[in-house]
């Protein structure tokens, strides 16, 4: 334990009137500007919104622009080139782009045959060349994004037939991704060997009677073959496809064997590399230690976990914490989206 | 339902209803309807929805649609939200934000009250409400009174307006006022000698508010403060000095020294000429700035000096209006040219001097009449009491015709009738208001406890309290997103809130992943494990039907739902296994991965997991002529035929798919004792054939004298081979 405090975060809350469904952050246009995507669902008239923000310096948020989904967006990503890719509850996927005037919509696809209801994640290469799109009906869909056709093609990678169902996909370099569902599952997928994955992860450790599906997961760039994911009773834990059938256990599920630090009890929404926070023995630093990791979770915190340490608590709400973004270019901020219809922006120190 | 329990029929009076229901009649809502669709409707059907919202299905003659026209939509279902309960002055959002920031500061106070009874339980003679808990209201009267909007006035900017004597801040909602007011009664107790400022300081606050219904010392001012640019010579208008003895009456001090200061005679040029008529002005001014006030502390612009204890206060006061009356009987009165100025300031020292006839004129209505009285008759009123036939007094003289929410909720305080007070909260500002406010009640007295916490048996066995829970907790769960909160406040309700949660919890939509472990979250919290693996059930089952199966078999085996997985398992058994060469069967093997390797929990789909190692080793065997993996697959066949989860259907074609393994070609696989036990489960199987609820499996029809002719030629071979 650190006998001097460390500086702590400044927190500004941000109340919204309507529930967000998620929150990013998008890359700036310029050095001081900060702008946010957030996805936006009124319950009063049953209306959803994608609105891209501008974060001023008094830290408040005001609507730049506005674009209306044909329903609830149940995942949104961006990626470097300024493109949003965001995947509906009604199965559709929409790409957007933003050049600072106004979102563009750039295609989008939503036929019979691409997904059956709810998309449930989606994740764009970092050029945006291509989008990658999984569902609870078990199938797995690459999307390719080109310049300006208004509907987009879609190739289907993989098709479990509802009998497996994802929550979350990611990728991991432009012809490989890790895909995480049901039963703590996770998968590698490589589409150089079409057909099936790769390799997967079955999460039967020592856990009694419970399961859990996997929410999030996380690849960081300098390290593709260990899969950062989250799930249920706070669960947060790495598969490295080296060590194939161990998981690396960070926070939560009550193994019985290793004491690991608990930071939540219920769902873990979203999960991050957090490149802010340093690993504490940089020098010494080997290829199999995980780097540190942010994750909020049901029961309102957000915290960032690294392996073997005491947990750091940035937020702890009395409510969830839905999502939350770490900002590429500047680490420090984060954005989070909180169940009670606000956003919460932390500025580290 | 708790919302209905508003009385017996005999009692027809506010006071005494507990949910009061208006009977007035409105005029009918129309709410147009945008179907879409073609007529003619044939079929057309309402019903509720979740909250205020009604649910209107709209049907199509369904032979219109049958052929041709199948881009045509046969029918269509549109929610119409009924227009909402609010008074339009705080916006359903911002409803939704005072609700969500009210669950922590009760959720709070409810765990201290609860650790403070059984703390006083132990101990024999402390009485349960202590000191200390008086804190403990406080504190959650501030943090919910901090909720309702700040009433601070935005900081004065650097350049005032010399001419603008009215500070608008932000508009100030009733909501906060009369939370302010019951703060005051009911949380402040400790502090009742300053009642009398702290509400001549909320009547400062809030006189706009009551400016909707009737004329008053605010609205006053305000169009004063818009006609202010088109006078001349300000002294000669008869309406400022009437403006000002009325914010003098009401005690709004900074205002009428701002602008006294305004008078003709501080102009430069006129400095001279009327400097008696200056020096009056200026002494008045001087007089009601050094005002002595009895009360805590005073902010930041306020004017009048600050004495906390009565003693101090009283010689001051004495002091005071002893320069006041030195004042009224000099003889620069005389000197005084200006006629306007000299009756104008008269009128303000007859104020100060508490001239019940001056008081009277420059006040509008009974609340500001009694406010003045505070300030300048009797500053020492207290007790509830006095201040309540003082309010009566008051009405007499000035009575307000049009009644007003606040008012009527200051009168049911200051006559001490908890019923009252609880009837006005509830008409006036809503279930949340009602629920909150009595945690603040049940501080004021004894009776007021006992009336709230006592059990009726017209209420069905519950307490005021826990009957006004209730119908806020109904509120919160007829929204989509307020839902969450609402088992904060249900679990304080110690009859009935437990079967309300588990009603809440089921009727929750679960199509959602997300919604449905939020859900099962809160059953989590609450330890209701039981409806949590109901919940789980249902969507399971929901995940099935949709065609979502690996969904709905992680569901119900997370609820150990061992029916609902058996039956599964036999449609399972309906399609899988037909051929081993079925590459439909490939499918299934995500499913089987997720069913995981412990048996207990996967029900009859254990034979599932047990047939795919089989046809694994099989399909090996098949490839290739390996005796090891044929070995194995001999092991997995026996232990799916000992197996009593296997279903008998299945035996044969287990048995079929196995004929090569039977009649191997290097070596008996399966020893006399395994033979026999396949033999005598196919001699079973030929006897269940005669009954009448046999499945036949469509293999070929010498399946079974295939199978008989290997065993036997199996049983022969290892005969020979164990001798």
């Amino acid at each position: 334990m650190a006998i001097t405090e460390p500086p702590t975060p400044q927190i500004h809350r941000l109340q919204q009137s309507s529930y967000l469904d998620a929150v990013r952050w998008l890359p700036p246009l310029s050095a001081f500007d900060k702008t946010a995507a957030l996805a936006l669902y009124d319950a009063d008239t049953a209306t959803s919104s994608l609105e891209v923000h501008s974060l001023t310096p008094q830290n408040s948020l005001t609507s730049q622009s506005r674009w209306t989904p044909p329903s609830r967006i149940s995942s949104l990503r961006t990626s470097n080139s300024s493109l949003l890719a965001a995947s509906t509850f009604s199965g559709s996927l929409h790409i957007l782009g933003y050049d600072g005037s106004g979102l563009e919509p750039q295609g989008s696809i939503g036929e019979v045959g691409f997904h059956v209801g709810c998309v449930s994640g989606v994740d764009l290469v970092d050029d945006g060349s291509e989008c990658v799109s999984v569902g609870e009906d078990g199938r797995v869909n690459l999307v390719r994004v080109v310049g300006d056709s208004s509907r987009l093609s879609h190739r289907r990678v993989f098709d479990g037939n509802g009998l497996v169902g994802f929550s979350a996909v990611k990728w991991a370099s432009p012809t490989e991704f890790f895909t995480g569902g049901f039963g703590f599952n996770l998968k590698f997928w490589d589409l150089r060997k079409p057909g099936a994955a790769v390799s997967q992860f079955k999460g039967n450790w020592n856990r009694g009677k419970t399961s859990g599906i996997v929410h999030s997961i996380d690849i960081h760039p300098s390290r593709k073959h260990t899969c950062l994911a989250g799930g249920s009773s706070g669960t947060l834990f790495a598969w490295d496809l080296r060590w194939q059938q161990q998981p690396i256990i960070l926070s939560g599920a009550r193994t019985g064997e290793v004491a690991t630090h608990s930071v939540s009890e219920s769902e873990v929404w979203e999960v991050q590399y957090d490149r802010y926070t340093k690993p504490s023995n940089i020098g010494n630093i080997s290829s199999s230690r995980i780097l540190p990791a942010m994750m909020c979770s049901e029961d309102g915190i957000l915290a960032v976990v690294e392996q073997g340490e005491e947990p750091v608590e940035l937020l702890a709400e009395p409510c969830a914490i839905n999502s939350f973004d770490i900002d590429r270019h500047n680490p420090a901020d984060v954005i989070c989206s909180l169940e009670w219809e606000s956003v919460v922006i932390v500025t580290r120190p | 339902m708790p919302g209905f329990a508003s009385g017996s029929a005999d009692d027809t009076s506010r006071g005494a209803a507990l949910v009061p229901v208006s009977t007035e009649p409105h005029p009918p809502a129309v709410y147009p309807l945008h179907l879409g669709l073609k007529p003619p409707i044939s079929r057309l059907s309402i019903s509720w929805s979740r909250g205020n919202t009604l649910r209107v299905s709209a049907f199509r003659q369904t032979t219109s649609v049958t052929k041709n026209s199948g881009e045509e939509i046969g029918g269509k279902v549109v929610e119409v939200r009924l227009s909402s309960s609010g008074d339009g002055e705080v916006s359903d959002a911002q409803w939704r934000r005072i609700e969500y920031g009210s669950v922590v500061p009760f959720a709070l106070l409810q765990s201290r009250r609860n650790s403070v009874l059984s703390l006083s339980k132990m101990a024999i003679d402390s009485t349960p409400y202590n000191v200390e808990w008086l804190e403990y209201v406080m504190e959650y009267s501030k943090d919910i009174n901090s909720l309702l909007g700040s009433s601070k006035l935005p900081p004065d900017s650097v350049i005032a307006d010399p001419n603008k004597f009215l500070k608008i801040g932000e508009e100030p909602t009733c909501l906060k006022a009369a939370w302010e007011l019951m703060e005051m009664f009911y949380a402040e107790k400790m502090f009742q000698a300053w009642l009398p400022e702290r509400l001549v300081d909320w009547l400062a606050d809030y006189d706009s508010l009551l400016s909707s219904t009737q004329l008053t010392v605010h609205s006053k001012l305000v169009n004063f403060q818009k006609e202010l640019f088109s006078l001349q010579v300000i002294e000669d208008n008869p309406r400022y000095w009437e403006v000002l003895s009325s914010a003098l009456a009401v005690g709004w001090l900074e205002i009428v020294v701002k602008m006294l200061r305004l008078h003709g005679s501080y102009q430069l040029d006129q400095l001279g000429k009327r400097e008696t008529e200056n020096g009056l002005v200026e002494a008045v001014a001087v007089l009601i700035s050094k005002m002595p006030r009895l009360r805590a502390k005073i902010d930041g612009g306020k004017l009048g000096e600050v004495f906390k204890a009565k003693p101090d206060f009283i010689k001051a006061w004495e002091k005071w209006r002893g320069q006041i009356t030195k004042l009224e009987c000099s003889s620069f009165w005389i000197q005084c040219s200006h006629p306007q100025t000299r009756e104008g300031l008269k009128n303000m020292l007859q104020i100060m001097l508490g001239n019940i006839n001056s008081l009277r004129t420059a006040t509008c209505n009974w609340i500001e009449l009694y406010i003045s009285h505070f300030l300048y008759i009797r500053p020492f009123t207290v007790g509830l009491e006095s201040m309540y036939s003082l309010a009566q007094k008051c009405m007499l003289s000035k009575p307000m015709f049009v009644p007003h929410r606040l008012i009527g909720l200051l009168l049911g305080i200051l006559g001490e009738n908890t019923e009252v007070v609880l009837a006005e909260c509830s008409d006036g500002f809503g279930p949340w208001m009602v629920t909150h406010a009595i945690e603040l009640l049940t501080t004021a007295s004894d009776q007021a406890e006992i009336l709230l916490h006592e059990e009726r048996y017209n209420l069905g066995g519950i307490s005021v309290e826990e009957l006004h829970r209730l119908v806020y907790a109904q509120v919160l769960s007829s929204h989509a997103l307020t839902w969450q909160i609402a088992p904060i406040y249900l679990i304080s309700c110690m009859k009935q809130g437990m079967g309300l949660l588990e009603i809440l919890l089921y009727k929750q939509p679960l199509q959602h992943n997300q919604l449905l472990l939020k859900n099962l979250e809160i059953c989590r919290l609450y330890e209701l494990d039981n409806v949590g693996s109901n919940i789980m059930k249902i969507a399971g089952v929901n995940h099935w039907k949709h065609g979502r199966k690996g969904s709905g078999v992680f569901w119900l085996q997370q609820a150990e739902d061992e029916v609902c997985l058996n039956r599964i398992a036999q449609q399972l058994f309906d399609s899988v296994g037909k051929s081993i060469s079925d590459e439909s069967f490939k499918q299934w093997e995500g499913l089987i991965e997720l069913l995981g390797s412990e048996s207990k929990t996967s029900g009859g789909l254990e034979f599932l997991h047990k047939y795919r190692d089989f046809k694994k080793s099989l399909k090996q065997v098949h490839d290739g002529k390996i005796t090891d993996t044929a070995r194995q697959a001999v092991e997995s066949l026996m232990m799916l035929m000992r197996n009593p989860s296997t279903p008998q259907r299945f035996w044969l074609p287990l048995l079929f798919d196995s004929l090569k393994l039977l009649s191997w070609w290097e070596r008996p696989l399966l020893n006399v004792s395994q033979t026999n036990l396949l033999l005598n489960k196919l001699q079973e199987l030929s006897l269940a054939r005669l009954r009448p609820d046999f499945i036949k499996s469509d293999l070929p029809p010498d399946a079974l004298n295939a199978v008989r002719l290997a065993l036997a030629t199996n049983l022969g071979r290892a005969i020979l081979e164990e001798q």
